[in-house]
């Protein structure tokens, strides 16, 4: 099972959390305040609350329903409804590997998460999800006129995450046009769905 | 001292923007409740006088009715004396920009708000159709890319008529997951002094901690 | 399998301003059938023309879809006179009708989703309570439930300790029952499928002061904030092994409830395997 790209360092500032995925699992990908990166099964322990739309709180996240705060090392360190309980150890939420390299976030299901792409040279221009699978968006190479990578990574059945970098030595302008042609590419991926 | 009377709807995105607008600029107002649903009030002879179109939400101040959402957020910003900075005008970027969002607004209302309604309430419209608008429409705040803000430096109307049914979008199954610069721009307005919420949109517990 | 025991319960379908809109077309356990006419004369029926059993109750329009249904049960406090009756309309959630329902029964989460509203931070403690199954009427009660509350009604002043009693009769409805003059809030969930469902608020209050409109948007203002939890719950139906989702002692009614429905064989909308 491969590391997969869930998304932009840039994207996730301290004390957030996002939603993300790999390989069917739902993800809650959060940096603490001071900066430490985690990527959970997108599930509270408790109730199956979403952990995506949880808030953080210093070094621990936060479910939304009940509040109920998850450290950095997973473990549940207060449910508010017992706010004198120290909560049993047993009660955690579920980690995968994550890292971030070249300015993406990486991800695995098993195992430690190892970049699946030497980025060097480039930089990251954006993510953008398209409304279709991975094989009708194709390797693409190229976007007005500059090279570019693309890391794919399906979501679900029918959507894909496209992380895409630019040349390190783009310009406003080159970036600029090269989103435009991404939009427009998407666009007609879609069409043809 | 009340600057104007709002008829309201607690569901309501549109009348939402008038209640976080005035909680933003620090206008006191009158409120009544109007049985949108179940009751279909906004359909009374009463309602339709004040805005023939039959929609919420409407404003009376004084002489002057207001049943469009986007004038009433104007005429806020004038009222409130804050109008440079909530309606920046005085360039023509800013003044097109401004237009456009504005415009924006609108067709995020009419079609996230229809999906939203036909999601929650079986309002009687094609519901994958106004979906498939409503993506459209989302994916257009791409100006977010590298700005904070819609039109100009910091927020104004613009940010707060897009604001409502951006962030419900997930309420008619259209979810963010694909956009990282909405959801930063969300997070800027949830934390704006002065920011209130509406069912769908949850407090910022994080700033409270 | 599953679906068995629900067909022989009542489920709510329609109330007096849904009627006067004409036909509509809806679901009940998993099968399309079609409401019209008025209260006086109400006809639910199948696609192929069955004509299913009604009654009024609690100002709504109910039907079975069974051959021996339970008998609806009663509220004799919604009966009352010197109360306002408020239903409020219909909201429609992609979620188990079950997950709904223990929703409605949980204190807990009122700091978090109903902020300034229900609770507030750092009133989140939840003390101990009651919980029984009460065989004779096979209902899950659970009483002598107390939370800290900024705004618990449209009437109330500053915040207040309100005293809550919670009583299920049937799967998917939750009511709470006499207690002195204590308001009447319940919902009356119709299952959609086992992984939607409209829910139809109900309540009957000691209050003729508030307008009218404000006491249902109250209600929709409460329900609503939960739909956005509802329908991001997972796994969508609700896990029935208690290792599957971790309890705590503020869960009493909802461990009970698990339960209860495990016990009566009320499946449609619980999964009982693993994740």
């Amino acid at each position: 099972m491969s590391t997969k790209a869930v998304g932009l360092s840039r994207d996730l500032p301290a004390g957030r959390v996002m939603p993300a995925h790999v390989a069917g699992q739902d993800l809650a990908v959060w940096r603490s305040v001071s900066g430490v990166l985690s990527a959970w099964d997108n599930r509270c322990p408790h109730r199956g609350m979403a952990l995506s739309h949880g808030f953080v709180r210093g070094e621990a996240l936060a479910c939304l329903y009940h509040g109920w705060h998850f450290d950095c090392d997973r473990h549940c360190t207060l449910i508010p409804s017992h706010p004198d309980l120290t909560p049993p150890e047993t009660i955690q939420t579920r980690a995968f590997s994550a890292l971030e390299d070249g300015g993406v976030i990486w991800v695995a299901l098993e195992g430690e998460a190892q970049p699946s792409d030497d980025l060097s040279g480039y930089k990251p221009l954006r993510t953008m999800q398209f409304h279709a699978p991975e094989d009708a968006v194709g390797t693409i190479n190229i976007l007005a006129d500059q090279p570019v990578k693309t890391l794919l990574n399906p979501w679900g059945e029918s959507r894909t995450l496209v992380t895409t970098l630019i040349a390190a030595t783009a310009s406003i302008q080159a970036m600029k046009d090269a989103t435009i042609a991404l939009e427009t590419l998407r666009q007609q991926v879609e069409a043809r769905q | 001292m009340a600057a104007f009377t709002l008829y309201d709807y607690v569901l309501s995105g549109n009348c939402y923007k008038i209640r976080l607008f005035a909680s933003l600029t620090g206008l006191a107002y009158d409120s009544v409740a109007v049985d949108f649903y179940p009751g279909f009030e906004h359909r009374s002879e009463e309602m339709l006088a004040l805005s023939p179109a039959g929609t919420l939400p409407i404003i009376v101040a004084g002489e002057q009715v207001m049943a469009e959402t986007n004038d009433m957020l104007v005429w806020m910003a004038e009222q409130s004396g804050k109008g440079a900075d909530w309606y920046p005008v005085a360039t023509p970027e800013d003044a097109a920009n401004m237009q456009q969002a504005l415009a924006l607004s609108s067709r995020l209302t009419a079609s996230v708000g229809l999906a939203r309604l036909n999601a929650m309430l079986d309002w009687p419209v094609d519901g994958a159709a106004k979906r498939a608008e409503g993506l459209k429409d989302l994916r257009e705040l791409r100006r977010l890319d590298g700005c904070k803000w819609l039109v100009g430096e910091g927020p104004t109307v613009a940010d707060i008529a897009c604001f409502p049914y951006a962030a419900l979008s997930p309420d008619s199954g259209l979810d963010h997951d694909g956009f990282p610069s909405i959801r930063e721009w969300l997070y800027q307005i949830r934390s704006l002094p002065g920011f209130i919420t509406m069912p769908g949109i949850h407090a910022l517990h994080e700033l409270r901690g | 399998m599953s679906r068995e025991h629900a067909l022989n319960d009542w489920y709510a379908v329609a109330d007096a301003n849904s009627l006067k809109r004409g036909l509509a077309t809806t679901k009940l356990l998993g099968e399309d059938i079609t409401v019209s006419g008025s209260f006086d004369a109400p006809v639910v029926e199948t696609t192929d023309g069955k004509r299913l059993p009604t009654q009024v109750k609690f100002d709504h329009l109910w039907t079975t879809l069974g051959a021996d249904p339970r008998p609806l049960f009663d509220i004799p406090e919604g009966d009352e006179d010197g109360r306002t009756r408020v239903p409020c309309g219909m909201v429609r959630v992609k979620c188990s009708p079950l997950r709904a329902v223990e929703n409605f029964l949980d204190i807990a989460h009122f700091p978090f989703v109903h902020t300034d509203v229900l609770g507030a931070e750092p009133h989140t403690e939840v003390e101990p309570y009651k919980v029984e199954i009460r065989e004779t009427d096979d209902e899950v009660w659970a009483t002598k439930v107390k939370f800290f509350q900024p705004q618990a009604a449209k009437s109330a002043g500053g915040g207040i300790t309100t005293d809550y009693v919670y009583r299920v009769p049937a799967p998917t409805t939750a009511v709470p029952p006499k207690h002195e003059a204590q308001d009447i809030i319940t919902i009356f969930v119709q299952p959609r499928s086992e992984t939607e469902c409209d829910v139809w608020p109900w309540m009957a209050l000691y209050d003729f002061e508030t307008p009218y409109a404000e006491l249902v948007q109250f209600q929709q203002l409460i329900f609503l904030q939960d739909r956005s939890i509802l329908e991001n719950q997972r796994p969508v139906r609700l896990p029935l092994d208690p290792k599957m989702e971790i309890p705590t002692r503020a869960d009493l009614t909802s461990v009970a409830y698990r339960r209860w429905l495990k016990k009566r064989g009320a499946l449609y909308g619980a999964s009982e395997g693993p994740l």
